[in-house]
């Protein structure tokens, strides 16, 4: 009993590197290729969702989700120091929770419109919460958001444009083809590599549950958490008006910045001394 | 500007080849290991990091953010950051922020929309590379050895180290399917206007239908290494909390780290000064 | 005492219709050195998987029968127990590895077990593996021989008993092959370790392994001791396994009735003087000598400059004033050390790699001037590995692939015939992948010739593959000699070159320091042991006896020595 348990964890840990390697490698690619854009469209190939929800398709969904979010966030964001912080949450969450539903829709990967329906649905998911959480935080970045003129107009117009941009067009190009294209030529292929049988109707972990949706629920709520601390969440300190209007504030807080970057050298020394005599005894 | 754009991106695509793509991300992994951010205690530097990723949202002190975004860009330099890493910050900046100036316009927007923007997009290049210097500069295992001090998942810390391991062969494996894809393939004609659609069009496809033989092989070498990884104890690491003391064992905080932490402190105090002043 | 034993072991792989493994019996007496010998798919590796745990612990399937490694069930035991117990390295070894740095993965496994000492015990097993001095460096920075040898460390840290190797020497040249082979036999003397390969190099299995274990149809045939193994010629040939050269040409001698009353047949050098002492050499007297009235030049290589750049430092230079004209029709092998500059000379006439300085030309096409896509009409290359040149999901799709995109008159029948020509019409929908390793060679084959170029190119085509198999892609390279006029390989196997090429061009740190006949190659003991190149083995065999033998295969020893 306890060996079949293994055996599928392993199974597991297969697709989760599998699909961290494609598609962490993908997304490098495309944080390094510039974009183009005509006008306000923007044509980026930054899209290559296509990959783990092909394999999420083929293989156990929530291996390949977690896979794919976290090949983006070390590949591109880590890797190449483009990480955003506590904002890269986001992009995470609605990564795996696109994908993972994406590949609980498909029960028979043998069935093409099936198929191209779950693709189109974890673009849109993944998509449509982005949006969400961008808008809020260009709200809550910029003071007065509401009083700079054109900027409120602009940035539900992008936003809202880059929405459906990258759902019509990066979803039907770089998601719903590619996935018809490969699901079917990969499908009988790609599952005896890794040792496992391929999904059919019967193996099918069977229809999305109250559970996942729930919890797909929750992970947005995170997300958007997760964003607005990034940006703005802590605004109990408000720094700014306690330096700009008292000077004594001011003085103080140079003095007990220097008195620490005192105290700190000193610890610093005893510490490099006693490594010193423990080094010599 | 759109047509210099295009003429740019036109250039830049021609220039760019798989193979100086591969070098600069190469040497953005592993080439800057004996700096001094380096060998900085990974504990500090994540702090360092978490400072600079997230005051500067709170504060729209110019001369503040200019002095953040001075020393942070200071210990960039430090960090010895392939050139196509920063030329990508350059373009992510741009995109956050000046785009949307140009957009504004549209919208009445005028040169008052600017400072707001101004204000933004220093905040924006501050914490963006404060995080270029933590993550290109700081050595991978020691990096995802402090993640793990503060309790990230060990998977992640596991997929760093992986990720720094697999990236050459994967990114030759890339290059050569693409390889196969050039020299088979017949690429259209890309001198006139409706050449280089297609061209550019045909590109895509290219890179797209690249996967399919790059999921197949990749899947050849995940099953190795994950049977060389179950012999290898991960499983039983992972949950093993005398592993995880081992690992965090070789962190230690010490001379340069605690030079580190005051310098800065000190560079952020004078801005903090400086701006009273003013 | 006996550290491996196997009793009534039947193994069925899930799905398959019939057990790969067929009630095996088996005894490994400790501190053995053993070969497992056998055809393609006689179930080797699924063998060794039985003796590390990997079966039945991780793959599942129908498992039938005991097996003790060093005193322990592996069925009743878990895995941490029986990897202290059984080390594995896997053929495609550069999978198993999977942490940045050399001495972090040497000691990844003790860290994982909670050893207090992981550090010194990686450094130790670094040490048995000699790869002292390279802790710190990035595995990229490894050549092949060393990552190779970073792998078995990975399983020595653990120190166990037995170390199991899946075809060690597969993708390595000679030099590296004596390494991990002298390191092995380090680690079976000193320090008691029981060795067990898969191997295809009898030459190998006779001069290190102490005996041989030959699998047919998934049971075991004999266990013997090597010398007698190696002598049972015909037997290996049933298996596609071929004895060593010496060998061979001993049975052949014998079998005319030139060498009477030995015991037993030599499968060593040393062996063979003993034996063949009493043979004459008949001198032939025509050496081969190059030709010199050369036809029409048709790649040109002018004052060629190339340099990589490096991630760390300066860049490093492959080739500086390199000149090198090669003529129409011309048939030749390049050989050199492993970084020589033999995949860089090839891929400067693709156009895939431009030279700094200096220029190539294609009869009248400068490189520099001419996409890549347009020369590949005339120049093609076929990659070592084969995986990569399969970019479509069925082997005739990617034969026809090239030949489609350019809108070539009737490219159906030319496909049609090219899987005729390379035996592949059955196989026609099958994905490239998917096909053994001698199928997968002819495919590529295919694709590489389905352009018609005037020139073709080939790296290492016989890498990776078994003896028999080897054999059976040298056939057919030969066959191909009438399809393209010009071809040019880069190889380390030594008997593809004697047997095939024309023309030999020794690159040696980037320069060529020797072109020539086979004659004039290898003859010249300068060239040779600077370069590092091993002869075929039967061709020293002639040399030890007589300084002017110039016998390059088995037959020609045998015409030659009376």
């Amino acid at each position: 009993m306890e060996r079949k348990q293994a055996a599928t964890q392993s199974q597991k840990l297969m697709v989760f590197v599998l699909t961290m390697s494609l598609y962490g490698l993908a997304t490098l690619f495309t944080e390094l290729i510039p974009k183009f854009q005509v006008g306000i469209v923007e044509f980026s190939v930054e899209y290559f969702l296509f990959i783990p929800l092909v394999l999420a398709m083929l293989f156990d969904p929530m291996s390949a989700a977690l896979g794919a979010a976290t090949g983006e966030l070390v590949f591109s964001e880590i890797m190449l120091g483009q990480f955003g912080g506590l904002g890269e949450l986001e992009k995470f969450i609605t990564v795996t929770v696109g994908v993972y539903i994406a590949g609980r829709l498909v029960r028979n990967p043998k069935n093409g419109k099936m198929v191209g329906i779950a693709a189109i649905s974890g673009v849109v998911i993944q998509q449509l919460m982005g949006t969400v959480v961008d808008i809020l935080k260009v709200q809550l970045a910029v003071e007065d958001f509401e009083a700079v003129p054109g900027l409120p107009e602009s940035v539900f117009v992008t936003e809202g444009f880059a929405c459906l941009n990258d759902i019509v067009f990066s979803g039907i190009l770089f998601c719903l083809l590619p996935t018809l294209f490969l699901v079917p030529r990969l499908y009988g292929k790609i599952e005896p590599l890794l040792g496992m049988q391929p999904r059919t109707e019967k193996t099918a972990l069977g229809a999305l549950g109250i559970k996942a949706v729930a919890g797909s629920i929750i992970a947005f709520g995170v997300a958007i958490g997760a964003e607005m601390l990034a940006e703005n969440g802590m605004q109990l300190i408000d720094w700014e008006a306690d330096w700009a209007e008292s000077g004594t504030a001011m003085a103080a807080g140079m003095i007990v910045a220097a008195i620490l970057a005192v105290i700190i050298i000193a610890v610093m020394k005893k510490r490099a001394d006693s490594t010193n005599t423990a080094a010599d005894v | 500007m759109e047509k210099v754009k295009k003429k740019l991106s036109e250039n830049i695509l021609d220039k760019i080849s798989m193979d100086f793509l591969r070098n600069q991300v190469l040497k953005n992994a592993y080439g800057n290991d004996d700096t001094v951010i380096a060998k900085l205690d990974p504990r500090i530097l994540l702090v360092w990091y978490l400072f600079f990723a997230i005051v500067p949202w709170f504060v729209n002190d110019v001369v503040f953010l200019a002095g953040c975004f001075i020393l942070v860009a200071a210990t960039t330099i430090l960090a010895r950051v392939a050139g196509l890493v920063l030329v990508l910050f350059g373009l992510g900046v741009f995109s956050q922020t000046g785009y949307m100036f140009i957009v504004s316009l549209f919208f009445g927007g005028n040169w008052e929309t600017i400072v707001p923007l101004l204000i933004m997009t220093l905040k924006v290049a501050t914490v963006s590379l404060a995080s270029v210097t933590v993550f290109s500069g700081l050595d991978p295992d020691r990096l995802s050895n402090g993640l793990m001090w503060y309790g990230c998942p060990e998977r992640l810390s596991f997929s760093i180290s992986y990720a720094y391991r697999m990236l050459p062969m994967l990114m030759e494996e890339f290059q050569n399917v693409l390889l196969s894809y050039r020299l088979r393939g017949n690429a259209p004609d890309s001198t006139t206007f409706g050449g280089k659609v297609k061209y550019l069009i045909y590109q895509i496809k290219v890179i797209v239908h690249a996967f399919y033989p790059l999921m197949l092989n990749t899947a050849k070498r995940s099953r190795t290494t994950v049977e060389a990884l179950e012999i290898k104890g991960y499983r039983y690491a992972a949950v093993n909390k005398e592993v995880k003391k081992m690992k965090l064992s070789s962190l230690k905080v010490g001379y340069n780290d605690m030079m580190f932490a005051a310098i800065s402190f000190l560079c952020v105090a004078v801005t903090i000064f400086t701006t009273t002043i003013i | 005492m006996n550290i491996i034993e196997i009793k009534d072991l039947t193994f069925t792989y899930p799905g398959a219709g019939k057990p790969t493994l067929n009630k095996i019996n088996l005894q490994i007496e400790k501190g053995d050195f053993v070969a497992v010998i056998g055809n393609n798919g006689c179930g080797k590796s699924t063998l060794c998987k039985v003796m590390n745990g990997l079966i039945p612990h991780f793959i599942t399937g129908e498992f039938e029968g005991s097996v003790m490694a060093g005193g322990i069930n592996t069925q009743e035991s878990d895995i941490g127990e029986l990897a202290r117990t059984v080390g594995y390295v896997y053929q495609d070894f550069e999978n198993q590895i999977v942490r940045p740095t050399v001495l972090d993965d040497a000691s990844y496994a003790c860290m994982n077990y909670a050893m207090k000492d992981y550090k010194e015990r990686g450094m130790e097993a670094l040490k048995q593996c000699g790869l002292t001095g390279r802790e710190n460096d990035y595995i990229w920075q490894l050549s092949g021989g060393q990552t190779h040898l970073l792998a078995l460390a990975g399983a020595v840290s653990l120190q166990p008993d037995v170390l199991i190797l899946d075809e060690p020497i597969a993708q390595l040249d000679p030099h590296h092959a004596d390494l991990i082979y002298e390191i092995l036999k380090d680690l079976n003397e000193k320090y008691n370790k029981t060795i067990i390969v898969i191997e295809h190099h009898t030459e190998y299995i006779a001069d290190y392994c102490k005996n041989v274990i030959l699998l047919k149809d998934g049971h075991v045939e004999w266990t013997l001791p090597s010398a007698d193994a190696l002598c049972r010629v015909e037997e290996l040939k049933q298996c596609n396994i071929y004895p060593p050269q010496v060998t061979l040409a001993a049975y052949e001698l014998e079998h005319k009735g030139r060498i009477r009353d030995i015991e037993i047949l030599p499968s060593t050098i040393e062996e063979g003087k003993k034996i063949f002492e009493g043979l004459l050499h008949k001198n032939t007297d025509k050496k081969e000598k190059s030709d010199l009235t050369k036809g029409e030049a048709c790649v040109t290589y002018e004052n060629v400059f190339v340099s990589y750049r490096a991630v760390k430092g300066e860049a490093n230079k492959i080739f500086e004033n390199l000149n090198l004209k090669l003529y129409e029709g011309e048939k030749i092998a390049l050989i050199g050390s492993n970084g020589a500059g033999k995949s860089t000379l090839m891929k400067l006439m693709t156009g895939l790699i431009k030279p700094s300085s200096g220029q190539v030309i294609l009869k009248d096409k400068k490189v520099k001037d001419t996409k890549p896509e347009q020369l590949s009409r005339y120049v093609s290359l076929v990659y070592q590995n084969p995986e990569d040149m399969f970019i479509k999901d069925s082997i005739e799709s990617d034969i026809a692939f090239a030949m489609q995109v350019r809108n070539e008159e009737n490219w159906q029948e030319r496909t049609e015939r090219l899987l005729e020509r390379f035996r592949l019409a059955e196989l026609k929908n099958r994905d490239g992948r998917l096909l053994s390793g001698g199928q997968m060679r002819r495919a590529s084959l295919a694709i590489g010739i389905a352009l018609n170029p005037e020139i073709l190119l080939l790296d290492e085509p016989t890498a990776n593959l078994d003896i028999a198999t080897r054999k059976e892609i040298m056939s057919t390279l030969n066959d191909m000699k009438s399809i393209t006029k010009t071809v040019m390989i880069a190889t380390h196997d030594m008997q593809l070159v004697c047997e095939w090429a024309e023309r030999i061009i020794v690159l040696y740190h980037g320069r060529v320091i020797a072109d020539g006949t086979r004659d004039e190659i290898f003859g010249n003991k300068e060239v040779i042991n600077k370069v590092g190149i091993r002869p075929p083995e039967i061709f020293t065999m002639g040399q030890t006896l007589d300084s002017n033998a110039f016998c390059y295969t088995v037959n020609e020893f045998v015409e030659q020595f009376v």
